[in-house]
């Protein structure tokens, strides 16, 4: 038995050294919230007329599209003409925009040439016209594309119905893309998310039923798959292209590799970066705004929050678990430094977690994450008070502090999982279905709940465990924190429980 | 004092059925106070909320605080300040009366500098995130019984879902009464209460449906005894916890009061002080007893009941569970000894430790 606790209690602790490591070695730090840090705010102009309801509509659309993004925390709101965005710490104020997007609508339209590629695929090929406008009209001079300045075709004269020049939402600048009319739109769409398979990102896709879905993009499939005219083969390759559109650029424009897909599994792939892959799903997925905007002006913000408050929150912070580890070791001497390294460890994988998220997906920490660990703290010592007072418990009912170690355990164990599981049941189905500080309160709960069950089992547990086999346990229960003995005066031995 | 000593050492002896009745109906007048509070006064909702004014001032190299005492004089200080790029102020505040938001505006002239903006602007926190939030309690609530019925009992969901209730009406019922502002944060804070009384609570029905285990079947014992040994021998755990939830709480309060422009702070503090304490209470007190008002009218206990009551005459104040009794009647215990079958044993003669008395001495060394 105590080589199993021992196994438990050096992994816990491996991986906590370990998280703690490499968490200062890949320099994860936690991404401050707005009203801790401050970030970018991005003020948005309706063009054209619009209405309070539009406006928040677009409120609505803006926050699901960065909530997409991860846990941002970003302030929204509506103003006199337009919408204000706010997002926490974003240093490149470029991607702050990206993100925000002005977006018009997504259309789906066959590559008919790419001009100006590294690669230098100009020509298609394919000849005779059937079915939709082929790419042909354009080789013979019977269409010719409005291209404005910048070569590409301006926003006034990007109707579905035309060909047009656009170029590419990211990558090389000087490319441009050649495209026949829309043949879909991004209704068609109903979710679209990053996948990483076969060691590499790509996008998952996933359609609607029917003609404005998946039957309308099997057809266009069908014929970009042997490269028709109306979606012709460039040169070099076996299949045509299907761009997808937003906004005036183009998303990405992969190559239709079967004639026929199913409505779920649809993937893009074309050596994403992850970043690539998150942008290119999120603009899948939420497509268009109901009104268009213009970005009127990106500026700096400052924390909401005042430095002065922060600093009063540090120090409570650390003035209350001060207290806390005085409570706790003063009430249960030596369990309470077990209780406590349980409480350092829960901690520092929590913050290991919190600096990962926050740098690589964005989770961003504000005051109300802050508060929720503060109290999280509480229910982390909850865990240890539980299972210490049941051990109190048996020993006062008569038996060895030795032997109520092993069987309070898991009497005690099974208690937390039943109130850990109520709490996990609320934080995932608040991180499901709500958006917002909401989700984020949620997340955190989550975390700080699992974190708790894993410090309880693999290392009070097995802790407590080691420490009964010592001859010191033995003989001084109350530096344990525990009563000398049990209140019944009758004999008691530690196999059978006697009564006389 | 020696009811301290007593709590410490598991000698509890607090007849809390007998403390039912006077706690149901304090929370019945502390939950009327706070639904007709809600009801007549309404919320403090904040900018995030309603939305408001908000006011660019340029004023190159003024620091946030300087808006903020401008703000304080005004009477609207809990306005939020931003710095942006050095050098504008932009001040947000939740008054939409338009007279009241143009005169800001001149004073803000006049002492900051020019106002270069000034408009109304909505909320951030837009109904769509309420109304989701709502629909993920509900749906947390049906879940959450469902779970307890399974893993506990129907009646149980039942208590717990009431106590859950009553602590969020009480920490909203606070705010409605002194007219805190509400913010994202507090609305978090709610929610984080609503968590922790729930864990709460079913830590204290996992002791009682141990005990009621364990004691149960010797069927000397009617429910509400076995829930008072049960809740004396958790109250300690309550406490404890309570304590080290509260402790850093306690101290963002104290500490929040201390430094100057830490108002949302102490406010936030307050929210969630009055919800861990009304938490535990509510666990121990009102859980509890309607769980125990609704498992009394079950047959098997009705059964016990009358069996206790033709045994040890009237209905007294309940009686409490001595420790020997308890360990004596666990069925566990000594399931070798336990007659099989037979009619209950007679009750042994009660031998009761006194509280507070010299406990049996240690024995100095355990031979093994």
């Amino acid at each position: 038995m105590p080589r199993r606790q021992l196994v438990l209690l050096l992994g816990i602790v491996a991986l906590t050294v370990a998280a703690s490591v490499l968490t200062v070695v890949w320099r994860n730090e936690p991404l401050l919230g707005l009203d801790l840090q401050g970030g970018v705010s991005v003020r948005l102009v309706a063009v054209g007329p619009t209405d309070e309801a539009m406006l928040d509509q677009t409120v609505e659309i803006i926050r699901d599209r960065i909530d997409g993004l991860g846990v941002a925390e970003p302030e929204i709101s509506r103003t006199e003409t337009g919408v204000m965005v706010s997002l926490p710490g974003v240093d490149d104020q470029e991607r702050a925009l990206t993100l925000v997007g002005t977006t018009a609508e997504l259309r789906f339209r066959p590559v008919c040439r790419m001009l100006n590629f590294p690669g230098g695929a100009t020509e298609a090929s394919g000849t005779a016209p059937s079915g939709p406008a082929s790419c042909a009209l354009l080789d013979s001079g019977e269409v010719v594309p409005s291209v404005g300045p910048g070569g590409v075709t301006p926003p006034e004269d990007d109707h579905p119905t035309d060909f047009v020049v656009l170029g590419a939402r990211t990558g090389s600048p000087g490319a441009r893309y050649v495209l026949g009319p829309s043949l879909l739109t991004g209704e068609a769409i109903a979710e679209a998310n990053p996948l990483f398979i076969d060691y590499q990102w790509q996008v998952g896709l996933d359609l609607r039923a029917g003609r404005v879905g998946i039957d309308g993009f099997n057809e266009i499939a069908a014929r970009c798959y042997v490269g028709e005219t109306s979606c012709p083969r460039l040169e070099g390759a076996t299949n045509g292209r299907l761009a997808i559109v937003l906004d005036g650029q183009v998303v990405t424009a992969p190559a239709i590799r079967a004639p026929e897909f199913k409505a779920d599994s649809i993937l893009i792939s074309g050596g994403f970066e992850k970043q690539e892959a998150d942008d290119v799903s999120l603009a899948l997925r939420y497509g268009a705004l109901p009104v268009e905007l213009e970005p009127e002006n990106t500026r700096v913000v400052s924390a909401t929050i005042g430095e002065d408050s922060l600093r009063a929150g540090v120090v409570a912070g650390l003035v209350g678990l001060l207290l806390v580890a005085a409570f706790i070791v003063g009430y249960y001497r030596i369990l309470g430094l077990v209780a406590l390294t349980s409480l350092a460890i829960s901690g520092a994988l929590l913050w290991a977690i919190v600096a990962h998220l926050g740098t690589q997906s964005g989770l961003a920490l504000t005051l109300a994450g802050v508060t929720g660990m503060i109290v999280a703290i509480g229910v982390s010592v909850d865990s240890n008070v539980v299972y210490f007072e049941h051990l109190k418990e048996d020993v006062r009912d008569g038996r060895t502090a030795r032997s109520s170690v092993d069987r309070a355990f898991p009497i005690a164990f099974a208690t937390i999982v039943k109130a850990d599981t109520a709490s996990l049941i609320g934080a995932g189905l608040l991180w499901a279905l709500t958006v917002g500080a909401v989700r984020g309160f949620a997340l955190y709960l989550g975390l700080a709940t699992l974190l708790d069950l894993v410090a309880t089992y693999f290392f009070m547990g097995p802790m407590v465990r080691l420490l009964a086999t010592t001859r010191w346990f033995a003989e001084h229960p109350r530096r344990f924190g525990l009563p000398a003995s049990g209140a019944v005066s009758t004999p008691v031995s530690p196999t059978a429980e006697v009564i006389s | 004092m020696s009811r301290l000593t007593g709590l410490y050492r598991g000698e509890s002896s607090v007849d809390f059925p007998g403390l039912w009745r006077r706690a149901v109906m304090a929370s019945t007048v502390a939950v009327l106070i706070g639904l007709a509070s809600f009801g007549i006064r309404g919320l403090n909702l904040g900018l995030d909320f309603e939305g408001g004014t908000s006011y660019e001032v340029r004023a190159p190299g003024a620091e946030v605080a300087d808006a903020r005492a401008v703000m304080d004089d005004l009477g609207a200080g809990d306005a939020r300040v931003q710095v942006v790029d050095d050098e504008v102020l932009l001040i947000r505040s939740d008054i939409e009366d338009p007279a009241r938001a143009a005169e800001i505006r001149d004073a803000l002239t006049t002492r900051l500098g020019p106002v270069e903006a000034f408009e109304q602007v909505g909320p951030t926190w837009g109904d769509e995130v309420t109304d989701k939030a709502l629909r993920a309690l509900v749906v947390f609530f049906v879940v959450v019984a469902l779970y307890i019925t399974v893993r506990l009992e129907w009646k149980m969901a039942v208590g717990a879902l009431v106590a859950v209730a009553h602590d969020i009406v009480l920490s909203v019922g606070v705010y409605s009464v002194f007219q805190f502002e509400i913010t994202p944060a507090t609305v978090i804070a709610f929610l984080t209460i609503m968590g922790y009384s729930l864990y709460d609570t079913i830590v204290v029905y996992d002791k009682v449906r141990e005990i009621v285990a364990r004691l149960g079947a010797t069927e000397r014992y009617t429910y509400p005894e076995l829930m008072n040994l049960a809740l004396n021998r958790v109250t300690m755990r309550s406490i404890n916890t309570s304590v080290t939830s509260a402790i850093p709480v306690v101290s963002l309060l104290v500490v929040g009061s201390l430094a100057m422009g830490a108002a949302a702070l102490q406010e936030f503090a307050v929210a969630l002080l009055v919800g861990i304490v009304v938490g535990s209470y509510s666990s121990l007190f009102l859980a509890s007893s309607l769980v125990s008002r609704l498992k009394e009218g079950e047959e098997r206990w009705q059964a016990v009941a009358s069996k206790v009551r033709g045994r040890i005459g009237e209905e007294g104040p309940t009686r409490v569970i001595g420790r020997q009794e308890a360990v004596l009647s666990d069925t566990r215990a000594a399931p070798r000894r336990s007659p099989s079958g037979g009619p209950a044993k007679k009750r042994p003669p009660v031998v009761r430790p006194a509280t507070g008395g010299a406990p049996p001495r240690p024995r100095k060394k355990k031979k093994r």
